[in-house]
C-alpha cells in the first residue's frame, strides 16, 4: 500500500493513510415514508465496488423517524446500517446534514462514500467533501476499481456529455461520488437479509437556516432538466395553441412541456423550459421533438436523453438523422391522434398494449418478408 | 449589502480539447464566454443592490483573459471586479479552485469590509459539478442554499425562494451565506454602455496573484486537488436507432409511436407508470 507524504500536503488537510479507511457508504436520503428509490439505486454500484475491494456496503441513514427504514437499506443489500435519528433532522438544511456525515466520516472513516445525484445530494455532497478535504466526482454514470491500488475510477461525461473522464483521487480518502437517479437499478431485495444496524447520535444542536414554507409542484411546474417524459415544441409548432396542445400531451403522459430557442424566442413558452446549448440539457427516459429540425444546437441539450422519438413534416429535417423513432407529417393531426390513442389505452387497461405490439410487430414482419 | 458574485470564463462550444500528458484540458484557442449559467447569479446580486444599496463585487479565478468576463458583469452594473490569477492556480480540481475563491472572499474582506452573500450559478457548462458553491460555504463556515430563484430581505435576515425536483421551498437563511442561482431563474440584464465606459474610466478590477493571497502553493493549483483525471474518451455521437415511418394517416403514426414505445425496455416501464402507475 502507498504511503502519503505528510510534507507533501496542504497543510489545511489532515494527513492520512489511505489503508486506515474501510468500507463502501451509500447516504441514504429518507423521509418517515421511506428510503428514496434513488438512494436504494446507490447501492448497485456500491454493491459492485465493494465485490472488487472484498469490501462491505454500510448505508448511512438521517432523519428523524427514520429508524425502520434501516431495515430496507439491509434487505437490498447493504451489510450494515448506521443510523442518526434525531429531531434536529427532521428537516434538511445541507450544511447540518452534511456535518453529520461528516462526523461519522471522521469518527469509521469509510473508503468510498456513494450520494444520490439528486438536487439535495449535489447540494450535501461537495459540502460533505470539502469539509474531509476529500475529492468528489460529480454526476457519475459508471465506476471501476484499480484492485491494486484500491483506488476508485469514478467516471462522468463532462462538456455537455461529448466526452467521458475518468477520475480518481489516489492517496485521499473517503473517495467520494455522486450518481445521478436511474441510471442505476435498485438491487432486488432479499426478505431474509440480516444486518448489523448502530445507532449514532448528532451533537448538532440549532441549524443556521430555517425552512419557512414548502410548496409540492405541480407536474407542469417540474424542472426540465428533472422531468422522465418531456414534450418539446419547435419552430414548426406555429404558435402558443400548439404548445396548449403539447401540454395536453405531455398530460396524459405525466411528463412537462418544454422548447427549442425559436420558440422561447417566439414567446411560445417561458425561458426556463428551453432546451439545447443556451438553454438547459435535459436527462428524459423519453424526448418527443415536436416540430424540431434538429440544429446542432438544440441536440447537444438532448445528447443524454434515452430515447427521442421525432415527429416533423419535413422527411428531410436533420432531426430524424439524430432520434430514435421517427414519423413524418403534420404534428397537429398526429398529436391529436396520440392524445386520443393514449386516452383509450388508459381506459382499456395494460392488456390492450399487447394487441397494439402484435398488430406493429406482424405489420414488421409482412413488411419484412415483403 | 455586499455581495460577491463568482463568475466562470468557459469555452464557449465544443472545440475543447484535451492534454493527454497533464490530463488537463487545454484553454488557449478555444472561444470563450461567461459561463451563461453565471448570469441568473449576477442579475439576482444586481437586484439585491437595486433594492438595498451596497456594492456587487465579482471574482473570479483564471488566467487574465478572463478579464473580459469581469467587464461583461461590470458593464451589468457591478461596482468592483476581482481576478485570481497564477500559474500556481492552473490545473486546480473544484476543491482546490474552492479554497482560491474562499481566500479571494476573506482578501475582499479585508479590503472592502464583511461580505453578506456569496452567490453562484447553479453550475458551469463545460464541467457541470455544481460543486464551488458548496465549497467555498464549507471553506468559510457559512450556510448555504443552491437553487435559489429569488431572495430578499425580510426583517433584516435573508430569504430565498428555491426550487427542487418537485417542490419549491422558502427559507430564512443566517449572513454571511452563500446562494446558488438556478439555471434560467432570472433573465440577466444587458449591458449598458454607460457602465463599460464607468468601468474603463475608473479601473475597478482588481489583480490579484498567489502572492497577494500568501496561499501555500501545495494548497493550490494541481498540487492542491486530490482527484486527477486519469483518462478521457470522446463521445462523438449518440447511437440512435434512427427509425422513420411513413403512416398512412395520424391515427396510424400514434398507433406505431406507442407499439415501439411500449416494446422497446428502456421507455416501457415509464409509459406504463405515467398510465396506470406501474407495470
Amino acid at each position: 500500500m502507498v504511503r502519503v507524504d505528510c510534507s507533501k500536503l496542504c497543510p489545511e488537510w489532515p494527513c492520512e493513510q489511505p489503508d486506515e479507511f474501510k468500507h463502501v457508504w451509500v447516504i441514504a436520503e429518507a423521509t418517515e415514508e421511506g428510503v428514496s428509490e434513488a438512494s436504494l439505486q446507490m447501492l448497485t454500484p456500491a454493491l459492485e465496488i465493494a465485490r472488487k475491494l472484498d469490501s462491505k456496503v454500510v448505508g448511512i441513514l438521517l432523519g428523524y423517524n427514520v429508524s425502520r427504514h434501516a431495515d430496507t437499506l439491509i434487505k437490498h443489500g447493504a451489510d450494515e446500517v448506521i443510523v442518526v435519528d434525531d429531531i434536529m433532522l427532521s428537516e434538511y438544511y445541507p450544511e447540518v446534514y452534511g456535518q453529520v456525515v461528516v462526523d461519522l466520516a471522521r469518527k469509521y472513516k469509510p473508503e468510498v462514500i456513494l450520494i444520490a445525484a439528486t438536487m439535495r445530494g449535489r447540494e450535501m455532497g461537495p459540502y460533505i467533501a470539502n469539509t474531509l478535504r476529500a475529492g468528489i466526482t460529480a454526476d457519475c454514470t459508471d465506476f471501476d476499481v484499480d484492485e491494486k491500488t484500491r483506488d476508485v475510477l469514478l467516471i462522468r461525461p463532462p462538456f455537455a456529455a461529448i466526452m467521458l473522464a475518468y477520475i480518481k483521487t489516489p492517496f485521499r480518502r473517503p473517495q467520494i461520488g455522486t450518481a445521478r437517479p436511474n441510471v442505476f437499478p435498485v438491487p432486488p431485495a432479499d426478505e431474509s437479509r440480516r444486518g448489523e444496524i448502530k445507532f449514532e447520535k448528532t451533537s448538532i444542536l440549532t441549524a443556521r437556516s430555517k425552512l419557512i414554507s414548502r410548496k409540492i409542484l405541480k407536474r407542469e411546474e417540474i424542472p426540465i432538466e428533472k422531468a422522465e417524459i418531456i414534450v418539446s415544441g419547435g419552430k414548426g409548432v406555429g404558435g402558443p395553441d400548439g404548445f396548449k396542445l403539447l401540454e395536453e400531451l405531455a398530460s396524459i403522459l405525466g411528463g412537462v412541456v418544454a422548447g427549442s430557442r425559436k420558440a422561447v424566442d417566439a414567446g411560445w413558452i417561458s425561458h426556463e423550459r428551453q432546451v439545447g446549448q443556451t438553454g438547459k440539457s435535459v436527462k428524459p427516459i423519453l424526448y418527443i421533438a415536436v416540430g424540431i429540425s434538429g440544429a446542432a444546437q438544440h441536440m447537444i441539450g438532448v445528447r443524454e436523453a434515452t430515447r427521442i422519438v421525432a415527429i416533423n413534416i419535413d422527411p428531410e429535417a436533420p432531426i430524424f438523422n439524430q432520434a430514435d423513432y421517427g414519423v413524418v407529417g403534420d404534428y397537429k393531426e398526429i398529436v391529436e391522434a396520440l392524445i386520443e390513442e393514449l386516452r383509450r389505452l388508459k381506459e382499456a387497461g395494460p392488456g390492450a398494449v399487447e394487441e397494439l405490439i402484435r398488430e406493429y410487430t406482424q405489420q414488421a414482419q409482412a413488411v419484412g418478408q415483403g | 449589502m455586499r455581495i460577491v458574485v463568482g463568475i466562470k470564463w468557459v469555452p464557449n462550444t465544443q472545440a475543447v480539447r484535451f492534454d493527454p500528458k497533464t490530463g488537463t484540458l487545454i484553454r488557449t484557442g478555444v472561444p470563450a464566454i461567461v459561463n451563461p449559467h453565471d448570469l441568473p447569479a449576477a442579475e439576482l446580486a444586481l437586484r439585491l443592490k437595486d433594492e438595498y444599496g451596497g456594492e456587487v463585487i465579482v471574482l473570479t479565478m483564471a488566467p487574465p483573459p478572463a478579464i473580459q468576463g469581469l467587464e461583461h458583469i461590470l458593464g451589468m452594473g457591478a461596482d468592483r471586479a476581482v481576478l485570481l490569477t497564477d500559474r500556481a492556480f492552473a490545473g486546480a480540481d473544484t476543491l482546490a479552485t474552492s479554497y482560491v475563491i474562499a481566500q479571494g472572499i476573506r482578501k475582499i474582506e479585508e479590503e472592502w469590509g464583511p461580505v453578506d452573500l456569496a452567490v453562484f450559478g447553479q453550475e458551469t457548462i463545460d464541467s457541470s459539478t455544481a460543486h464551488i458553491g458548496a465549497q467555498v460555504a464549507s471553506w468559510l463556515g457559512w450556510p448555504y442554499i443552491y437553487y435559489v430563484k429569488k431572495a430578499w430581505l425580510q426583517d433584516g435576515r435573508l430569504r430565498v425562494v428555491r426550487q427542487l425536483e418537485s417542490a419549491v421551498e422558502e427559507f430564512e437563511v443566517s449572513t454571511p451565506a452563500v446562494v446558488s442561482v438556478a439555471m434560467k431563474a432570472l433573465k440577466a440584464r444587458p449591458v449598458r454602455l454607460s457602465y463599460k465606459l464607468r468601468a474603463k474610466l475608473e479601473n475597478p478590477i482588481t489583480v490579484w496573484t498567489n502572492k497577494d493571497l500568501g496561499l501555500d502553493p501545495r494548497c493550490v493549483g494541481l498540487k492542491g486537488s486530490p482527484t486527477i483525471v486519469s483518462k478521457v474518451t470522446y463521445l462523438p455521437e449518440v447511437p440512435r436507432k434512427k427509425i422513420v415511418y411513413k403512416p398512412k394517416d395520424p391515427r396510424d403514426a400514434a398507433r406505431w409511436i406507442l407499439a415501439q414505445l411500449f416494446s422497446d425496455e428502456k421507455t416501457r416501464e415509464a409509459l406504463y407508470k405515467a398510465l396506470w402507475g406501474g407495470a
